[in-house]
């Protein structure tokens, strides 16, 4: 005989699991990153010429224009969340809209690689100076959670695609565009911090 | 019963399984079988450090290097894969879900995923004792230039540094943090999210608050100590200089980092245990918590502090002296809190029928080994007399004083509390006893002497005593001595609770749903719970401590039990005259 477990009477839930879960994940990830910053700060306070000496000056125009590609693919993201909440439809404009957030971070990405391409040709590695230390230490720390937004937003459309319903996939698509939106929201900074300072 | 409603193959059911109290279990045992590993190196080094030289029995001549090694994978495996997996990990799987009255963890896949990280953790920290060179040995602080190899090869090759001792301890660790992030998350989200009815803020147990404070607190301040980690990780590994103070680094930055995560590190490990001592406490007092909230507004108020106290264990490390006099301000504020939690339970006992049960020994016995420590950081947090006392026997007797009677008088009396619940088995309580008092008396004789060995002088990171003579004399030689037998009885002991545990749980007699007559919901599930806990699942009508109650028959009265029509007058006059 089968038996079946009633339901948990439970209080009603104000905001969903994943995006409290998501919520705290981002205020680890922030400590995180205010560790980083800090460290950086803390040193360059100490040191009176920066950049040293020999070393290249930091590619900031070319950065600027990334730094609004990266804005844009935010942008994208929010308008896909609009989108696709007031009508559901698989396939439909709002999809093309998460694939473009998708490329224009692939985009940031590409243009990171090669400035940094660049640079290694210029003489500034990881061990050059303190100054290359922090740059790559801190910018690849961002990249790396570049990658891992883009997986998630590779994740989310594929888990679009095998829904049935908005109200499947309506939690996803919030979680995963707060991770973007911290991707996104910390570069600024850290460009601010690390290139024009 | 869990049997027929989940068929499930072994695999599923106790090694890949996403239920809370399997996990829960899997966390306690790594806990403890790391205990056993931490143990084990504290009898080597004390040994040699009573008899220098002398051939040490199951082990061998313990050299200067491996020494330090040992010490140092001491503090490290006992702090974050003994008190971490136990207390952290090991309460909130048990206590969380089944207190707050729900089946299971928000995201129980990732809890899954949460102890399989661990375990890895702990496979890479055992297997940095197998490197060349040996597991690392400069200090669980890990500060550089030391861990860094002193800056002495700029150009590291990188896999020979990566397979390094002080590379695999730091790896290790990082994963034990990811780990412990996943488990936290859970925590936070189950704790939000999955009360069952009823259960209203104020109405869930104070050991389910202190987990979650203590998680937050984990959260809040584990990210500054991963990023100065992944800056030691660069300079040991790729040869970058953050630390090195010729290439324009800063050591001092480490301290930093570290500390302010290690501070609070120590309310992330207290609360959860001070929290299961409230409910002991509480239950054998057959008295409600007194002043609940209080203490709940206090843990709180400890926790904004423990983020701002860092800098004092970096009083010798040359800090501007107006910040050390802060940090000393601050390190002294914090007590207060703990003061008045401590009070509360004072409090608690007081009037109190008291009954001497093996969990309320154990909770007893951690006040009392508790103040001791509590008061002998009064002392330290003085940076006039911290810098006497600095790397002297006198810290050493002193952290171990809070650690120990946190990680382990806090994990007995919850495990004897709570073991017939969630084991379905009775423990053997004259065992219990006899295990508590021969742990007391030795915890007690390992560390008492301690203190005067430190006043004395006596500095910690030295492994042959014999070679300074001129400084260590009579009586500190013998009090080493003394330490060092009771350490040896006091992991002999141990045997004791592992004889228990294990018979106890083989044939031991079926436990009752509720044998302390508690009231906080878990006692009112099945002894062991089943897959899924509750069926049907409780409603809350009211806080977890009602004993004793004016007017009841009864001297306890279960959460799930509602108010009747006369009970709730008796309950107002009460509350206003207090
Ligand atoms: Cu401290």
């Amino acid at each position: 005989m089968e038996m079946v477990l009633q339901n948990p009477v439970r209080e009603q839930k104000a905001v969903s699991d994943g995006i409290i879960g998501m919520i705290f994940l981002l205020a680890t990830e922030a400590m995180f990153f205010a560790g980083l910053i800090s460290a950086y700060i803390v040193n360059r306070a100490g040191i009176p010429v920066w950049p040293p000496v020999g070393q290249p000056r930091l590619p900031i125009e070319v950065t600027a224009v990334n730094t609004a590609i990266l804005i844009a693919s935010a942008v994208a993201i929010f308008l896909f969340r609009k989108n696709i909440i007031a009508n559901f439809n698989k396939g439909n404009k709002s999809l093309k809209l998460l694939v473009t957030t998708i490329l224009l971070g692939g985009t940031f990405l590409a243009i990171q690689g090669t400035e940094w391409v660049r640079l290694i040709g210029y003489g500034l590695t990881t061990t050059s100076s303190l100054y290359g230390s922090f740059f790559y230490v801190i910018i690849g720390v961002h990249a790396v959670h570049v990658v891992a937004g883009l997986a998630i937003l590779f994740y989310l459309f594929k888990a679009i695609k095998n829904s049935a319903t908005l109200e499947i996939a309506k939690n996803k698509i919030t979680v995963c565009s707060m991770y973007w939106y911290f991707v996104v929201g910390i570069w600024p900074i850290l460009y601010m911090l690390v290139y024009l300072m | 019963m869990s049997d027929t409603l989940h068929k499930k193959s072994f695999f599923r059911k106790y090694l890949f399984s996403t239920d809370h109290k399997v996990i829960g279990m899997q966390y306690t045992i790594t806990g403890l079988f790391m205990a056993a590993v931490g143990g084990f190196l504290a009898y080597v080094f004390r040994y040699n450090l009573a008899y220098p030289g002398d051939h040490i029995p199951l082990f061998g001549e313990l050299g200067a290097q491996q020494y330090n090694s040992f010490v140092t994978c001491h503090g490290m495996i006992m702090v974050f894969w003994v008190a971490m997996p136990i207390l952290l990990a090991g309460f909130g799987n048990f206590l969380i879900p089944t207190m707050i009255g729900t089946d299971d963890m928000a995201f129980p896949i990732l809890n899954m995923m949460s102890f399989w990280i661990f375990l890895l953790s702990t496979i890479v920290l055992l297997a940095s004792f197998f490197v060349p060179g040996g597991a690392f040995g400069g200090g669980w602080t890990m500060y550089p230039p030391l861990s860094a190899g002193g800056y002495t090869n700029p150009n590291p090759d990188f896999f020979k540094a990566f397979f390094s001792g002080a590379s695999l301890m730091i790896l290790a660790v990082a994963l034990e943090f990811v780990a412990m992030l996943m488990g936290g998350i859970n925590f936070l989200v189950t704790t939000i999210n999955k009360r069952t009815k009823g259960m209203t803020p104020f109405r869930i147990p104070l050991v389910v608050w202190f987990i979650n404070i203590a998680t937050i607190i984990f959260m809040f301040s584990v990210g500054p100590l991963v990023a100065g980690a992944v800056m030691l990780l660069f300079d040991i590994t790729v040869g970058t200089g953050f630390y090195d103070p010729a290439r324009g680094g800063d050591p001092v930055l480490f301290q930093h980092l570290f500390w302010f995560f290690g501070h609070p590190e120590v309310y992330v490990l207290l609360l959860p245990a001070v929290g299961a001592i409230g409910e002991i406490l509480s239950v054998f007092s057959r008295k409600p918590l007194f002043a609940y909230k209080t203490i709940i507004y206090l843990a709180l108020l400890s926790a904004i502090l423990s983020v701002v106290v860092w800098a004092h264990h970096q009083f010798v490390a040359g800090i501007d002296p107006r910040m050390a006099t802060f940090f000393s301000v601050g390190t002294i504020i914090i007590s207060i809190p703990f003061a008045g939690i401590f009070l509360s339970y004072m409090a608690t006992l007081w009037g109190g029928s008291i009954r001497f049960t093996v969990p309320m020994m154990w909770a007893l016995g951690f006040i009392g080994t508790f103040l001791v420590g509590g008061l002998t950081g009064l002392f330290l947090g003085s940076n006039a007399f911290d810098i006497y006392a600095h790397d002297t026997y006198f810290v050493v007797a002193h952290f171990h004083y809070t650690l120990f009677p946190v990680v382990f008088f806090g994990f007995f009396a919850a495990f004897y509390f709570w073991f017939p619940k969630f084991v379905g088995k009775n423990l053997n309580p004259a065992l219990g006893k006899i295990h508590f008092w021969c742990t007391t008396v030795f915890f007690n004789g390992t560390f008492f002497l301690l203190f005067f060995n430190g006043l004395g002088g006596q500095h910690r990171r030295i492994n042959d005593f014999s070679l300074f003579s001129n400084v260590v004399k009579e009586p500190y030689i013998t009090f080493e001595k003394i330490a060092t037998i009771s350490a040896i009885c006091l992991i002999l002991s141990q045997f004791i609770f592992l004889y228990n545990f294990v018979t106890s749980a083989v044939r031991g007699k079926k436990a009752v749903k509720n044998p302390w007559d508690a009231n906080t919901i878990e006692w009112v599930a099945d002894s062991p719970p089943p897959h899924g806990n509750f069926n049907p699942y409780p409603e809350v009508f009211r806080g977890p401590y009602d004993y004793s109650l004016p007017g009841e028959e009864s001297d306890f009265i279960p959460q799930n039990v509602p108010h009747t029509n006369e009970n709730i007058p008796v309950l107002k006059v009460k509350l206003s005259v207090s």
